[in-house]
């Protein structure tokens, strides 16, 4: 039977086909709508033999893989993650791939649960030019092994319309602006341990945010208990906040620099703050999972090489308003361009000048609180 | 030897022959087969994995009743548990409500191309279910389809807030979403009635009112039941739409279970909440077919 849809619709309204026929028809239709995905899957699967890569939204840009690209005619396998408990839920249910994407703060858990494979940096060509400060991040080295590539590195801090707020906010920035009820509403905030809670637990004046106190804790959750009201949404995904922020939907909201610079770079008056409380400051990397496989282990290693090349890290400051790895990178951009982003090329000082995101200790209790929290209670 | 096969051949073949539930499992076998791999196996899984406990990376895998423990004592697991019940049926109700004039429609007013009503009624369910919810996004966002339509007739200086982001944004969209499942049970069951039965109420002078509370909404039940619980059971359990739309104040007990597998790492908890939220939908679903007994021996 190889008929095309109107001859069907006209052989059935003239009684040519028999109800039957058609049903017998429509059943094949199915029958190949749902064996389908699983042929040409097998079928792909079998020609494929570039590594599985697992990464945020954006960083499969086939700017950040050109070197790779040249090198094999063709990218590596991407599969993308919102944020990195995602990641780590799917690798333990079973889920395998050969090179990961998390931030740094993750990567001693993540080389507790035995997922991830020593990484040898004399195969990566431009680990000589990776900014040194990078490299000594504490806990990526274990037993004499490294676990971690750093690759990128940024802020997390208050994105908001100057147009919108109280002029006083221009001159004295603060984490206080996302408790201000002069905007309940129109404020958001990451939902996240890492970049949501722990901007209440730096706001509250906790000693040591990422190892709280019960007391610490408990500020922590009256803080965010006060902000919920005054919340739009806690946001997931970068692109909603950037779309409420041009909208004027929100004036001020928790960011990474990405929402800041690319809402700039359309030319719209937003402002990225420098609180006084401390801006949070990460790292993100590159991590070889022990699922990887050892024939693809060549090409897992110029995936990272790739993404370490300075053209890789202009494309990464200009566009994505990050900082990157390679201090090469910075000689390929203007220090107008730097500044604009709020970027420098010295490292040091922006990591130093921040709240560095390191393991959070308690983070079972956080989260519990924080899920009650977000439950009204 | 080829003979005495032949006999346990014949024979196998005539047992077949005679046993008619032998011939229909045989009949039922892939699908049973499926529903056992799929759907049993990890049911057991979950089941095992609810008496664990996780420390850190590690499930400890010594039995406790900790984590049932938790669902008690902490008030916001069944918290949320109700919301999602209340919402859940809030949603089947809307959804029914609304489905139930459209079926009644086709069945009883359509009397052309019928087929190509039904096939626009599941039009919705040519795309995704994240497009669709995206979509509700964009009608109802703050720059949205009926802000900007409210704005630009000058209904409204300023855009409607409360469209978007909590529970009413969440019955909405899976209203929608799932309006195709609950239309086509009941237009089913309203199709199969007998014509004659709803001439001979009219003819021994029932109002056309009475007729359909006596004859028709009684005899189309069967697909309003099918339709109730096919939007209730897997709304209660949904937690994209929640995710997308509920804002602040719009999460169920969906969010909760995948954070528990996810987030707070916490995969026994996440398992017991799945068992717990079962349990309660399967009464929940109970006491529905319960009522509607009740409903049809005082009509009758």
């Amino acid at each position: 039977m190889n008929y095309e849809k109107d001859d069907i619709i006209e052989m059935r309204a003239t009684g040519q086909m028999s109800r039957r026929q058609f049903h017998a028809y429509m059943a094949s239709l199915g029958a190949v709508a749902v064996t389908f995905p699983v042929f040409t899957g097998a079928a792909r699967a079998a020609a494929d033999d570039h590594p599985n890569v697992f990464t945020w939204e954006g960083w499969d840009a086939v700017e950040h893989h050109q070197q790779y690209l040249d090198k094999y005619g063709e990218l590596p396998n991407f599969s993308i993650f919102g944020d990195e408990e995602e990641a780590f839920a799917k690798m333990m249910a079973g889920a395998q791939f050969d090179v990961t994407h998390p931030c740094s703060y993750k990567v001693e858990i993540w080389r507790d649960a035995g997922i991830l494979q020593p990484i040898d940096t004399s195969r990566l060509s431009h680990w000589d030019d990776v900014i040194s400060t990078l490299k000594d991040i504490p806990g990526m080295v274990h037993e004499g092994q490294r676990y971690f590539v750093p690759a990128d590195w940024g802020q997390t801090s208050v994105l908001y319309r100057p147009d919108l707020v109280d002029p006083s906010y221009l001159e004295d920035e603060t984490w206080g602006i996302l408790w201000d009820e002069r905007y309940a509403g129109r404020l958001s905030m990451s939902d996240s341990l890492i970049d949501g809670v722990m901007v209440a637990a730096i706001y509250s004046g906790a000693a040591n945010p990422f190892d709280m106190t019960d007391d610490e804790v408990e500020k922590t959750r009256e803080l965010l208990r006060q902000q919920l009201p005054l919340l739009r949404y806690y946001w997931t995904s970068p692109t909603d906040i950037e779309n409420s922020m041009a909208a004027g939907e929100l004036v001020a909201t928790s960011a990474w620099n990405d929402a800041f610079t690319s809402l700039k770079n359309e030319g719209y008056d937003v402002r990225y703050m420098q609180p006084k409380e401390g801006a949070m400051t990460w790292v993100c990397g590159f991590c070889l999972m022990s699922a990887a496989d050892p024939e693809k282990l060549e090409k897992s290693y110029d995936v990272i090489d790739a993404f370490l090349s300075p053209d890789s890290g202009q494309f990464e400051i200009l566009e994505e308003g990050y900082g990157h790895a390679n201090q090469k990178a910075f000689d390929l951009v203007s220090e107008e361009e730097l500044a604009q982003r709020g970027l420098s090329k010295d490292a040091d000082a922006l990591l130093n000048s921040g709240i560095f995101q390191v393991p959070i200790k308690n983070e079972a209790v956080l989260q519990a609180m924080f899920e009650e929290v977000k439950a009204g209670l | 030897m080829i003979s005495a096969d032949r006999t346990l051949v014949d024979k196998i073949r005539l047992q077949f022959r005679r046993s008619e539930s032998i011939r229909g499992y045989t009949l039922l076998s892939p699908t049973l087969l499926i529903v056992l791999l799929g759907l049993l196996f990890p049911l057991i899984i979950l089941f095992t994995l609810s008496f664990w406990k996780q420390e850190y990376v590690d499930l400890i895998q010594t039995f406790t009743l900790k984590n049932y423990g938790d669902f008690f004592e902490k008030k916001i697991y069944y918290l949320i548990l109700y919301r999602s019940i209340r919402i859940s049926a809030f949603v089947m109700f809307v959804t029914v409500l609304l489905a139930y004039p459209l079926a009644y429609f086709i069945a009883f007013h359509v009397q052309k191309n019928k087929m190509i009503w039904i096939i626009l009624v599941t039009i919705p369910f040519w795309t995704s279910y994240l497009l669709r919810v995206f979509s509700w996004k964009v009608i109802l966002g703050y720059n949205g389809v009926i802000n900007s339509s409210l704005l630009s007739l000058g209904l409204i200086s300023e855009p409607l807030e409360f469209l978007l982001y909590n529970p009413f944004a969440v019955v909405i969209t899976l209203a929608h979403a799932w309006a195709a499942v609950a239309i086509l049970p009941i237009y089913v069951s309203l199709e199969k009635i007998d014509r004659s039965l709803i001439e001979a109420s009219r003819d021994l002078g029932e109002s056309a009112v009475a007729t359909f509370i006596r004859v028709t909404l009684p005899l189309s039940l069967p697909g309003v039941i099918a339709a109730c619980l096919l939007v209730f059971i897997p709304t209660v359990g949904d937690y994209v739409t929640p995710a997308l739309v509920g804002g602040t104040r719009g999460i169920m007990i969906g969010n909760i279970i995948q954070s528990m597998f996810g987030k707070a790492l916490n995969w026994p908890l996440g398992a017991a909440l799945s068992i717990i939220s079962m349990l309660t939908v399967t009464a929940a679903v109970c006491l529905l077919l319960g009522a509607t007994q009740l409903f049809k021996k005082k009509v009758s």
